[in-house]
C-alpha cells in the first residue's frame, strides 16, 4: 500500500513537473505569472483530443503537433500583446493573462462544449504487476516523456545559444542588450517554448484526466505551488517539486482523503513562501526583477 | 501610477459641481427602489454590491499596492458568518456586523503571513486562499451546511419589501465605502499606504510602521468584502461555498476598480456602474460567450486604458493638466 501510494504519487509527479516548467520559466525570464498557462495545458490537452477522436492519431504522437501550435500561440501572445505591457506594470500582465486563460477557456467551451471528453486508446488501462505494485503503462510512459521533455528543455537551455540568451536576458536585461541580445525576441521565443511545454503537458494529461474546457483551473493552482517550491526559473527545482507534490498528493488523499489535496496544498505553499521564499533550489535573483 | 496626483485635481476643480451632483445622483438612487420594479432593482442592488467589493480591493491594491486577487475570500466569510448566525436565531443587525468582525478577524490573522509576500506571491497567494476556503467549508460541514450549501429561515417580510431592504442596504454600504475610502485618501494612514506602495523600503526609512499599515488596509478592505458579503448571504437566502467563495466576484471587481480608476476615491464606484450595465444590456444577448467578451474587455482595458476612465475623462476635460 505504502509503496502504491508512492509509485502512484512518482508516476503523477511527472506530469506535475512539465506542467510548471514552463510556467516556471516565464515567470523567472519575464517576471509574469502567466494565469493563462493552465488553458494553454487545455488546448494541448484538446489538439491530443481531437486528433485522436477525429483523426485517429494516437496522442503521443499528436504531442509534437501540440507543442508547435502552442508555441506559435505562446510566441504569437507576447508579440502582439504581452511585449507592450513588459515597460509598464508587470501586474497587469497577471491581469491581462487572466483574461486571456477566460476567452481560452470559453472558446474550447463554444467548440467542444462543457461535457467531459477523454482519450481511450486500447492501452489505456493496461498495466504491469512488479512485486506488489501495479504499474499502469501509460502512466509510465508520461513520466518517463515528461522527464526526457525537462531533460530537452533543460539541455536547450544551457546547450544552445537561444538557451543561454534566455538565461542571460533573465539575469541581466541590460547587459544581454549590450551583448546584442534583442530582448523582446528572446521574451516571445521563452513565451513560445513556455507555451510548447504547457501543450506537451496536455497533450500527456489528456491520457489521464478527463478533458473538460475548465481543466486550466485545477492545474494552475498545482503548477504555481510547485514553482514556488522548486524555486522560480528552476528547471531542476521544478522536476524536484513536481515529484513532490505528487508525493504529496498522493499520501494526503490516501491519508486524509481526495477532498482535502487542496488544503494540504495550501498549507505547503504558505509554509513555503513564509519559510524559504526562494523555494527548494532557486537562487535569489530569479523573479526578483519584477 | 500617478493616478492619486491626479484625483486630486478633479476635486479641487468640480468646485460645487462635484457635491451636487453626489447629492443628486443619492437622491436619485433613494427614490429608485418607489419608483422602479423588480428587475432594475436587483440589477441596481448588484451593481452597489459590487461597487462595495471594488471600493475594497481599491483599498488594498489601489492604495496599499497589494495586488489581493482573491479578496472575495471575505465576501464568503461574511456571507458565511451571516448566514450562520441567523441560523442559529441571532436577530439580523447582529449578523451583519459579525459579518465585519469576523471578516476584519480574518483579514488581521491571515495578513500576518500574507502580508510577508511581494508582488505577485502575495496575489496568488490570496486567490489559494480563496480555493482553499471553499474546500475547508465543504469538509467542515456541520453548521456551515457543507456542500449541500446553507439555507437560511425564511424572512417574514413581503418579497418587495425585503428587496427594498436589501437595495437600502446595498447602497448604504456603498455610500459607506466611499466615505470610507474619502476619509482615507487625505488621513495619515492613506499617505502611509501610498508611500509604501511605491517604495516599501522608503516608507520603512521615513518612519511608517508599513506592517501596521499594510494589515489595517486589508482588513478596511476585509470589513467592507465582508459586510456586502453578510448582506448577500441574507437576500440570496441560501449560500453555498461555491457561489460564496466565486472567484468572479474578485475578478469583476478587480475589473471594475482598473476600469473606473485604481486609488481614485469614487472610480470604483463608476467602474461597477459600467461594467454591470454593460453586461446587463449587452452579454444578456450573449450568454455564450458572456466570459470571452469579459476577456476581451479585461484585455482591451489593460493594453488600451491601464490607467481608468475616471484618468481618461478627465483628461479630456482638461488636457493642459496632464503630466505624461
Amino acid at each position: 500500500m505504502l509503496g502504491q501510494t508512492i509509485i502512484n504519487g512518482l508516476l503523477l509527479g511527472g506530469l506535475y513537473a512539465i506542467s510548471a516548467i514552463g510556467f516556471s520559466m516565464v515567470w523567472g525570464v519575464m517576471g509574469i505569472i502567466n494565469m493563462a498557462h493552465g488553458s494553454l495545458i487545455m488546448v494541448g490537452a484538446y489538439v491530443s483530443y481531437f486528433a485522436f477522436s477525429s483523426l485517429g492519431i494516437d496522442p503521443f504522437l499528436s504531442l509534437p503537433l501540440s507543442m508547435a501550435l502552442l508555441f506559435v500561440f505562446g510566441y504569437g501572445i507576447q508579440r502582439i500583446l504581452l511585449n507592450r505591457l513588459m515597460r509598464t506594470s508587470l501586474l497587469l500582465s497577471l491581469v491581462l493573462t487572466f483574461g486571456l486563460d477566460l476567452v481560452l477557456a470559453n472558446i474550447a467551451q463554444l467548440i467542444f462544449s462543457a461535457d467531459l471528453r477523454s482519450v481511450n486508446t486500447f492501452y489505456t488501462s493496461c498495466s504491469f504487476a512488479v512485486g506488489p505494485l501495479l504499474i499502469p503503462y501509460v502512466r509510465l510512459a508520461v513520466f518517463l516523456l515528461a522527464l526526457v521533455l525537462a531533460g530537452g528543455f533543460y539541455a536547450f537551455l544551457n546547450r544552445t545559444k537561444a538557451g543561454q540568451a534566455i538565461l542571460a536576458t533573465a539575469l541581466d536585461k541590460e547587459t544581454a542588450r549590450l551583448m546584442g541580445i534583442d530582448p523582446l525576441q528572446v521574451y516571445a521565443l521563452t513565451a513560445g517554448a513556455g507555451a510548447a511545454l504547457a501543450g506537451a503537458a496536455g497533450s500527456l494529461a489528456s491520457m489521464l484526466f478527463p478533458i473538460s474546457p475548465s481543466m486550466g483551473l485545477s492545474f494552475i493552482g498545482s503548477v504555481f505551488v510547485i514553482t514556488v517550491l522548486g524555486g522560480i526559473g528552476s528547471i531542476e527545482g521544478a522536476v524536484l517539486a513536481g515529484l513532490v507534490y505528487g508525493l504529496i498528493q498522493s499520501f494526503a488523499a490516501s491519508l486524509f482523503g481526495v477532498n482535502y489535496q487542496e488544503i494540504v496544498a495550501f498549507v505547503i505553499f504558505l509554509v513555503i513562501l513564509v519559510l524559504r521564499p526562494q523555494g527548494l533550489l532557486g537562487k535569489r535573483f530569479y523573479g526578483e526583477a519584477a | 501610477m500617478s493616478v492619486p496626483a491626479v484625483k486630486h485635481d478633479v476635486r479641487r476643480g468640480a468646485g460645487l459641481i462635484g457635491p451636487l451632483a453626489t447629492a443628486t445622483a443619492l437622491l436619485l438612487m433613494i427614490a429608485v427602489p418607489f419608483v422602479v420594479g423588480g428587475y432594475w432593482l436587483r440589477i441596481l442592488t448588484n451593481i452597489y454590491m459590487y461597487a462595495v467589493i471594488a471600493q475594497g480591493l481599491n483599498v488594498i491594491v489601489g492604495f496599499a499596492g497589494y495586488h489581493a486577487f482573491g479578496n472575495a475570500v471575505f465576501f464568503g466569510i461574511g456571507a458565511y458568518t451571516a448566514g450562520v448566525a441567523i441560523t442559529l436565531g441571532a436577530p439580523v443587525w447582529m449578523a451583519f456586523i459579525l459579518a465585519v468582525l469576523v471578516s476584519v478577524v480574518a483579514a488581521a490573522a491571515l495578513g500576518w503571513p500574507l502580508l510577508r509576500l511581494k508582488g505577485h506571491y502575495f496575489a496568488i497567494a490570496t486567490v489559494a486562499l480563496n480555493m482553499a476556503m471553499i474546500d475547508l467549508i465543504i469538509n467542515i460541514g456541520g453548521v456551515t451546511g457543507g456542500a449541500q450549501g446553507l439555507p437560511l429561515p425564511l424572512e417574514s417580510l413581503s418579497p418587495t419589501d425585503l428587496n427594498r431592504l436589501i437595495y437600502f442596504l446595498m447602497l448604504g454600504a456603498m455610500v459607506a465605502s466611499v466615505l470610507i475610502v474619502l476619509w482615507l485618501d487625505t488621513a495619515p494612514l492613506g499617505y502611509a499606504l501610498r508611500a509604501l506602495r511605491d517604495s516599501e523600503i522608503g516608507a520603512e526609512v521615513m518612519g511608517i510602521d508599513t506592517t501596521l499599515a499594510k494589515t489595517l488596509a486589508w482588513t478596511i478592505s476585509a470589513a467592507m468584502t465582508g459586510g456586502v458579503g453578510g448582506i448577500w448571504g441574507y437576500w440570496i437566502n441560501f449560500i453555498e461555498p461555491g457561489s460564496a467563495f466565486d472567484i468572479n466576484l474578485s475578478v469583476n471587481g478587480y475589473v471594475m476598480m482598473l476600469v473606473g480608476g485604481m486609488g481614485t476615491v469614487i472610480g470604483p464606484v463608476i467602474g461597477a456602474f459600467f461594467l454591470e450595465i454593460f453586461s446587463t444590456i449587452i452579454w444578456g444577448q450573449f450568454i455564450k460567450i458572456h466570459l470571452l467578451i469579459l476577456g476581451l474587455l479585461i484585455i482591451a482595458v489593460v493594453m488600451l486604458m491601464p490607467e481608468g476612465l475616471l484618468f481618461y475623462a478627465q483628461r479630456l476635460i482638461r488636457p493642459r493638466r496632464r503630466t505624461p
